[in-house]
C-alpha cells in the first residue's frame, strides 16, 4: 500500500490534522484506485499546545481502533500509523506522532544558535536577522533572540526556520527517507501568518527536494521527486486585540504578504511543490483568546480546516501522471482554491459546492447518527436488540472493554466537540442539530414520509439494523458494531433522508 | 386426534379439572334415543381452535408485527396472557352456553364449575404451546427483531 506522509506543522497543522482525522473516521475516501496509509508527522516545538494535544489523543485512539476493528467497515477505514511503525532500525521512535525537536524546551533562541560563542561579524549579523522584540512564557517583553522555544515561534518565522531546519538531520527524517518508496506522496499542512508553519512548510520542502544533497539519509532519489502537495492556511480568523501580545490581527496579511514573497521564489516560482492549496477566509468573526502560546493554545474547531483537510483527499485523488516531477521540479504544478456556493455566516451542506457536498454530507451525517445511536440509546438496546444478541455479542461486558469505553466513545466524544466548536464559530459550520431527534438532525433535510413509511427514531434504527446484520459473519463485536453501523446509517440516511453518495 | 386432546385436557386421568360428565360431554355424549358418543366432538374442535389460536398470535408477535418495540419479554408475556384469556373464553363459553341452554344429555350433571374447569385446561395448554414455540430456536430465528424473544429475555 502506498503512504501519504503528512508534515502537520503548527498549531494550524495540528488542527487540519484533526478535520482529516474526523473526515476519515467518518469514511470519507478519495476517488481513487488507489488505497494509502496515513502517517502524520507532526512539527510544533510548542509541547504543551493542546490542540497539539488533542490530535495526538485522537490519532492513538483513531489508529487503536482501526487495529481492533479492521480496515473494510466504513468507518474507520484508512489506516492512520505511527512513522516508527514503518522501521525496523535500531534507533527506533517511540510510537508518538510528533516530531521530537531537540534542545528547544526552555532554550532561549540565543543559546540554540550559541549566540555567546560566535565571533564578532557573526554576532553582528545575528542581531541584525533577529532584530525586533517578542514576549516570553512569564508576558515579559524580551529581545527576539531572547525568545523561550517552548511556547513556538511566537510568529516569527525568521526563528523558524532556523530551529526546523534541524529536522534534515533527525532520526524521524532518516526514518521517512529510508521509508519512502516511489508510488508515496508527502502533504504539508502549514499557515502562513504565523511563526512555525510560515518557517516550516519552505523548510521542509527544501530538505524533501535537495535529498540528493543529504548525505545522513538513503531513498534520496525518490524523495528527490516525491509527489509533494501543500495546503496553506492564509489568515482565516479574527483575535482578539491585547496590545501586550506579540500576535496581532494587523499583522496577519503583512506576514501573509511577506511569506508568499518568499514563496514566490523558493516554492511557486521555482516549482518545487506539484499540488498547492491555497485557502483563507476574510470573514470577520468571533474573534479568538489572544494566547501566544504560554496558555496552551486551544482554538475552536473552524471550518476552514475542514475545508483544508479536503485538499489532503482532494491530492491523493489527482492522478500520478498529474504529479510528475524531474530532478526536484514539478512538471506540472497545480494551484487551487477552495470556494463554497453563498457566502453564508452559518454554513450548512446546501451552502458548499456540489462536489464538496457529495464528499462529506453522507459520511458525516452517518458518523453524527451513529455518535448520537451510541450516547442516547445504545444502553436500552444492548442484550435487548436482536442485532445486539446476535454473535459476536455486543454485551455489557464489550461496553466495558478499553475499546468502547475508552477509544471509541472517547474519539466520538471529541467528534461531537469538533462539530460543537465548528457550529459555534464564526463563521460557523453547522449541517447538524446535534441535539434534535433523528429525523431533525440534518439541517435543510426532512425526512421522507409516505402512507407506508415508518418514521426515523431510534426504534426504527433497531429494526433496521437487526435486519442488516441477520445472518452476516463478523470477526469480531468490535467490527461488528463499525460494519453494522456504517452500513445502516448510510441505508436510513440514503433511503430516508436522501442523501447520496 | 379425539384421544390426544382428551388426555391432555383431562391431564391423562391424573388430576382433571372437570368431572367425567363434562369428559362425556366434551366427547359428544348424545342420550336422545340411544347412548352413545355421537354428538360433537369438542375436545377436537377445541384443541384445534386452541392451536390456531396460539399459532395466530406467535405469527403476529414473531412475524407479523415483528418489531423492536415489541420485542421484550413483558411483550411476550402481553402476548401470552391475550392467548391464556382467548383461550380460557372459548373453552368456557362454549359448554358454558350448553349448561345454560340446558341443551345436553340429561344423564350429564354439568355445573358452570366444570365450565371454568375446562376452560382453565385449555388456557393451561394454550400457555405450555406458546412457551414451547417460543422456546426452541426454529421457527422464532426466522424472524428479524423478535428472534431473541422469549418467556425470561430479553
Amino acid at each position: 500500500m502506498a503512504r501519504l506522509y503528512i508534515f502537520a506543522i503548527g498549531g494550524t497543522g495540528s488542527r487540519v490534522l484533526k478535520s482529516l482525522t474526523m473526515l476519515l473516521a467518518s469514511g470519507v475516501k478519495p476517488n481513487s484506485d488507489k488505497n494509502f496509509e496515513i502517517v502524520p508527522i507532526i512539527i510544533d516545538p510548542h509541547k504543551s499546545n493542546e490542540d497539539l494535544k488533542r490530535t495526538e489523543r485522537l490519532l492513538g485512539n483513531y489508529q487503536t481502533i482501526s487495529n481492533e476493528a479492521g480496515l473494510d467497515n466504513g468507518f474507520f477505514s484508512t489506516k492512520i500509523t505511527t512513522l516508527d511503525r514503518l522501521t525496523t532500525s535500531q534507533n527506533r521512535l517511540s510510537g508518538s506522532f510528533t516530531f521530537n525537536l531537540q534542545e528547544v524546551g526552555g532554550r532561549k533562541f540565543s543559546e540554540y544558535i550559541g549566540l555567546s560563542q560566535l565571533d564578532k561579524p557573526n554576532k553582528a549579523l545575528a542581531d541584525i536577522l533577529f532584530s525586533g522584540k517578542s514576549i516570553n512564557k512569564r508576558h515579559e517583553e524580551v529581545n527576539l533572540l531572547d525568545v523561550e522555544m517552548d511556547i513556538g515561534f511566537v510568529g516569527n518565522p525568521n526563528i523558524g526556520s532556523i530551529v526546523l531546519n534541524q529536522v534534515k538531520d533527525s532520526q524521524e527524517f532518516k526514518d521517512f527517507a529510508s521509508n519512502f518508496n516511489e508510488d508515496d506522496r508527502v502533504f504539508i499542512i502549514s499557515s502562513i501568518f504565523g511563526g512555525t508553519g510560515a518557517a516550516g512548510f519552505p523548510t521542509i520542502l527544501k530538505n524533501i527536494r535537495d535529498a540528493m544533497n543529504n548525505r545522513n539519509i538513503d531513498g534520496k532519489g525518490f524523495l528527490q521527486d516525491a509527489k509533494i502537495g501543500a495546503v496553506t492556511v492564509l489568515p482565516y480568523f479574527n483575535i482578539e486585540k491585547d496590545s501586550d501580545s506579540p500576535i496581532q490581527k494587523s499583522d496577519f496579511i503583512a506576514k501573509t504578504k511577506a511569506a508568499l514573497y518568499y514563496y514566490k521564489d523558493n516554492v511557486t516560482g521555482n516549482n518545487s511543490i506539484n499540488s498547492l492549496y491555497y485557502i483563507a477566509d476574510n470573514y470577520s468573526g468571533k474573534p479568538y483568546k489572544n494566547d501566544p502560546g504560554d496558555n496552551g493554545q486551544k482554538n475552536d474547531a473552524h471550518f476552514v480546516e475542514m475545508a483544508s483537510a479536503l485538499a489532503i483527499i482532494d491530492f491523493l485523488e489527482t492522478p500520478d501522471s498529474d504529479l510528475e516531477t524531474s530532478e526536484g521540479k514539478a512538471l506540472k504544478p497545480i494551484y487551487k482554491e477552495f470556494g463554497i456556493r453563498k457566502d453564508s455566516s452559518n454554513i450548512k451542506f446546501s451552502d458548499l459546492e456540489d462536489y464538496t457536498e457529495r464528499k462529506i454530507a453522507m459520511r458525516l451525517s452517518q458518523l453524527v447518527l451513529f455518535r448520537k445511536y451510541l450516547t442516547e440509546h445504545l444502553s436500552n438496546a444492548i442484550e435487548k436488540e436482536a442485532w445486539s444478541n446476535d454473535s459476536p455479542e455486543i454485551n455489557k461486558k464489550f461496553i466495558d472493554d478499553t475499546f468502547y469505553r475508552t477509544n471509541l466513545s472517547e474519539f466520538l466524544s471529541s467528534f461531537a466537540d469538533w462539530l460543537k466548536e465548528m457550529s459555534d464559530n464564526k463563521r460557523g459550520f453547522s449541517p447538524f442539530n446535534l441535539d434534535s431527534t433523528i429525523e431533525a438532525l440534518i439541517e435543510g433535510r426532512s425526512v421522507k414520509s409516505g402512507w407506508f413509511s415508518s418514521k426515523v427514531d431510534f426504534s426504527s434504527m433497531d429494526n433496521k439494523l437487526s435486519k442488516e446484520g441477520k445472518g452476516k459473519t463478523y470477526s469480531s463485536a468490535s467490527q461488528k458494531l463499525i460494519k453494522l453501523f456504517y452500513d445502516t446509517t448510510e441505508e436510513i440516511l440514503t433511503s430516508k433522508f436522501g442523501l447520496k453518495n | 386426534m379425539e384421544e390426544f386432546f382428551a388426555s391432555l385436557y383431562e391431564w391423562f386421568g391424573l388430576n382433571p379439572l372437570y368431572s367425567t360428565d363434562m369428559g362425556d360431554h366434551l366427547r359428544g355424549w348424545m342420550c336422545i334415543d340411544q347412548s352413545g358418543y355421537f354428538g360433537t366432538n369438542w375436545y377436537i374442535m377445541i384443541g384445534w381452535s386452541m392451536i390456531a389460536i396460539t399459532a395466530f398470535f406467535y405469527a403476529l408477535q414473531y412475524h407479523i408485527i415483528d418489531d423492536s418495540r415489541f420485542n421484550k419479554k413483558h411483550h411476550w408475556w402481553v402476548m401470552a396472557l391475550i392467548i391464556i384469556v382467548l383461550n380460557f373464553l372459548l373453552a368456557f363459553l362454549i359448554p358454558f352456553n350448553t349448561v345454560q341452554s340446558g341443551d345436553f344429555c340429561s344423564e350429564l350433571n354439568l355445573t358452570v364449575a366444570d365450565c371454568i374447569g375446562f376452560g382453565l385446561s385449555n388456557a393451561v395448554w394454550s400457555f405450555v404451546l406458546f412457551l414451547l414455540i417460543t422456546s426452541f430456536k426454529y421457527p422464532r430465528h426466522l424472524g428479524t427483531n423478535t428472534r431473541f424473544t422469549t418467556f425470561w429475555k430479553p
